[in-house]
């Protein structure tokens, strides 16, 4: 049926490469209008619309797998493609995954009636000293989107407020930020912490940040690192013993 | 009641979401280079901390304007 939705015949008039206007135009086209509200109110990064909006579809008998496939996901394919052409930059990219998280608070309820449970928790943070978030942010949006509870610290986090984090949530593992240079060993001295609290067997530690390397991770102990934020994604899978998006059990 | 997920279906909207964000954090690294990630569309600061290129300028309230240039390394402004 035709978009009659302004905003998101607007929001397709940015998604210029042929074939993936053809393919997103067509998914726009094949779904119901509560949906286009939904991911126009995403594109926008109006969190409490999304909120309202996915409670309310569902609420109407719209089915999960249609709010996140027609609305949510939907939605996000056109930040994606904003972003790639530089019409948006990344704090745009972070509140419409604010956004996206409102309407999964929705869902998630579902799916774990459904038996699909997360494939794991993630403690995240921001090393002692550091005030620098949006890599950590950022792998957040995506651990959040594979499928994983994640519980952020925030920045300027304490060894022990890592530890308290891990045994509250019963996190499988943690995952440390820093950006600097001067930062860069706190993330040792909260991996002794654990280890001085005989911690240190029950969780995964991997960390990142730009200065942050391969070696460096290997020097200070940690279970492994990620370059950027999907290699965080994969590393929280592999750490979390998940080889695939869906744990087995779910598949099935 | 809620109909029940469609775990196949539940199944390839992950995959698709992991390729929007594998996207996404390509695009993250390339653009990383040469603009400021904290930087908005409307050249405004969302940093929570401090940055020689913010001009404070402004109403309470607002986001400082980002005076910042793409062509010199971003990450020299940052105090810390």
């Amino acid at each position: 049926m035709p978009i009659e939705h302004e905003g998101i015949l607007k929001e397709l008039e940015y998604v210029t490469r042929p074939f993936e206007a053809k393919h997103i135009r067509s998914l726009y086209e094949d779904s119901d209008p509560k949906m286009h509200d939904i991911a126009y109110a995403l594109i926008v990064g109006d969190n409490h619309e999304v909120d309202r909006l996915t409670r309310q579809a569902l609420e109407d008998g719209f089915s999960a797998n249609t709010v996140m496939d027609d609305g949510l996901i939907a939605g996000m394919a056109i930040v994606g493609v904003k972003f790639r052409d530089n019409i948006i930059f990344v704090p745009e990219v972070l509140i419409s995954a604010r956004a996206m998280k409102a309407g999964m608070a929705h869902i998630e309820p579902i799916l774990s009636e459904s038996g699909i449970e997360p494939i794991g928790t993630v403690i995240m943070g921001t090393v002692k000293g550091d005030l620098h978030d949006i890599g950590k942010n950022l792998c957040i949006m995506m651990l959040r989107g594979a499928g994983f509870v994640v519980h952020d610290l925030g920045v300027d986090t304490k060894p022990e407020e890592f530890i308290d984090a891990v045994l509250e949530h019963e996190a499988g593992v943690l995952g440390m930020s820093a950006l600097l240079t001067t930062t860069m060993p706190n993330m040792g001295r909260t991996i002794e912490a654990f280890e001085d609290e005989g911690l240190r067997e029950d969780v995964k530690i991997m960390v990142g940040g730009a200065p942050v390397t391969q070696e460096f991770a290997e020097d200070m102990g940690a279970d492994g690192y990620g370059e950027n934020a999907i290699a965080c994604v994969d590393m929280a899978k592999v750490l979390s013993g998940v080889d695939g998006v869906v744990p087995a059990d779910v598949a099935d | 009641m809620p109909q029940p997920v469609d775990k196949e279906r539940y199944r390839a909207s992950l995959d698709r979401l992991y390729d929007i964000f594998a996207d996404i954090s390509d695009t993250v690294t390339q653009v990383s280079k040469t603009r400021c990630p904290y930087v908005n569309v409307e050249t405004r600061c969302t940093a929570n901390f401090g940055c020689r290129n913010q001009d404070r300028s402004v109403p309470a309230g607002e986001l400082y304007v980002c005076t910042g240039s793409d062509d010199l390394d971003y990450r020299s402004a940052w105090k810390v």
